[in-house]
């Protein structure tokens, strides 16, 4: 009923190839799923929060850290020069079409005009003329040329000018971010674990540790929002299991936790070995 | 933050894990997919030899020789004539015992070899067009299949959303990645089948106008004879 009588003899052939024709599809599907089950897609998460990060509250009036200096001052200078550098470069290759056509042109004239020579001397003066008439217009072009070059090298050496300077400015700004972090770097990560440490203070419910002042220490993972990853590791205990949870009830209540919002400095407080003690 | 990413994102557990009706419009479209290509392999040979049968059968025809003999020709062949040939078989046929009844008009034995030949362009035309009508359909239906399967998919997907709170790509995507392979193997069964049943559709077209011609000049040869 599915095929004609007449179609019996063909019909196996065809199933064959129907099927071939399948196991190809299955097998281009099979490669290409493949290929996309590899990327990992873990660490995007992570790398996406940089870039929104909430403005944390101001630091403490106490212990002013040191401010890098404002590279944008000097950099807002070297700027415009390099669009001059474009505009004018752009005109060169116009000029350059234009000189070409016209050395066309000429080489056209000249071949015709040898023609002329073998067929008339008539013709001799005007070609004369003629031939003096495209030598000058060659100087001309070369003329031309030569004030091009000039135009370019003055055009160069002013980009290169303001190449130097913008290197110099940032080299300047990248010394002076580097010196001040190296000098700043230990003073903003205990400014920060410092303040980590009075929140969580304010948090810790004292009586459930003893008046001894024991000293407890945790693992805490930090996102750059100041949240944790994880739950706070407890390292060392204080020797009382109460007052260990309420430490760590505090550290999970006082989130998020100041964190500094440089991504350099911060990188110190990813994972971060905090000591504390709840009655200093 | 929990990150559930599905790394197993190979074909086979995409379709493990789709619902029952996703599932089922693959195994529909995968079924119709073989069937419509199974077809187009059947309609390629037949449609090829029913081409050269006729070529075949043209040059005899033309070659100018004795026709009782030609019709002897056919008929010793085991097969059963296809083609232009049976038509010329039937029609010839008929002309033959109208012609034994000694008392018929000539027109009488015209419109006879006529029917018989007309009677055989249908059936002719009947086999050329057979499976076209089923081609026609997979291609104009199985993307609607495929769309409703990846569809229905897709609502499953997102209704599995609402459940959380902070919503993630990872827990949308394999559902609707499960639910575009519907979408894909309905176009894969449907493009080829629409580009057959045109190419079918004029190649059978062409062939019956070949028959159709034939017929008329092979009723003109009969009624010079008679």
């Amino acid at each position: 009923m599915m095929i004609r009588a007449y179609e019996k003899d063909v019909s196996w052939q065809a199933g064959v190839w129907a099927i071939g024709v399948h196991l190809l599809l299955l097998a281009a599907l099979l490669l290409s799923f493949n290929w996309k089950a590899t990327p990992p897609m873990l660490n995007v998460a992570e790398v996406e929060l940089w870039d929104s990060l909430p403005a944390l509250e101001p630091p403490l009036p106490v212990t002013p850290p040191v401010e890098t200096p404002p590279p944008a001052v000097v950099k807002e200078a070297p700027p415009p020069p390099p669009e001059k550098v474009e505009a004018q470069a752009a005109k060169a290759p116009e000029v350059d079409i234009a000189l070409e056509k016209k050395r066309k042109e000429l080489e056209q004239k000249k071949a015709a005009e040898q023609l002329k020579k073998e067929l008339a001397l008539a013709q001799k003066k005007q070609l004369a003329a003629l031939q003096a008439e495209a030598r000058k217009e060659e100087m001309q072009n070369s003329d031309k040329l030569l004030k091009e070059n000039k135009a370019n090298e003055t055009l160069k050496k002013l980009q290169q000018e303001a190449l130097a300077e913008e290197r110099a400015a940032t080299e300047q700004a990248v010394a002076s971010d580097k010196s001040a972090k190296s000098a700043a770097s230990t003073g903003v990560v205990d400014e920060y674990r410092s303040k980590i440490q009075a929140k969580i203070r304010g948090n810790v419910n004292k009586s459930l540790c003893a008046t001894a002042n024991p000293e407890l220490k945790f693992d805490i993972a930090l996102l750059p929002t100041g949240e944790m990853t994880g739950l706070p590791k407890l390292l060392k205990s204080s020797g009382n299991k109460a007052c260990d949870e309420a430490v760590e009830r505090a550290i999970m209540a006082s989130q998020p936790l100041p964190v500094p919002t440089d991504g350099l400095a911060f990188s110190q407080f990813r994972n971060l070995k905090l000591t504390f003690r709840p009655n200093d | 933050m929990t990150v559930s990413v599905a790394n197993d994102m190979s074909i086979f557990s995409l379709v493990a894990g789709a619902s029952l009706p996703v599932q089922l419009v693959l195994v529909v479209l995968i079924l119709t997919s073989l069937f419509s290509w199974w077809y187009i392999f059947i309609k390629l040979a037949t449609i090829k030899r029913a081409e050269s049968s006729a070529e075949e059968f043209e040059a005899a025809f033309w070659a100018g020789g004795d026709l009782n003999k030609l019709f002897d020709s056919l008929g010793a062949g085991r097969r059963k004539t296809q083609g232009m040939a049976s038509i010329f078989e039937a029609g010839f046929k008929e002309y033959v015992r109208h012609k034994q009844q000694s008392r018929m008009e000539v027109s009488d034995v015209m419109e006879g070899a006529r029917r018989a030949m007309r009677a055989a362009y249908n059936r002719e035309l009947d086999n050329l067009d057979a499976h076209l009508p089923f081609l026609a359909s997979v291609g104009s239906v199985s993307p609607y299949i495929g769309l409703f399967g990846t569809v229905w998919g897709i609502m499953n997907a997102f209704r599995g959303l609402s459940n959380v709170a902070q919503a993630t790509l990872s827990q949308v995507a394999p559902g609707i990645a499960e639910a575009l392979v519907a979408t894909a193997i309905g176009l894969f069964a449907a493009i080829p089948a629409v580009i057959a049943y045109n190419r079918f559709a004029s190649s059978v077209d062409r062939l019956s106008v070949r028959y159709e011609s034939f017929m008329e000049e092979f009723t003109n040869i009969l009624q010079r004879k008679s």
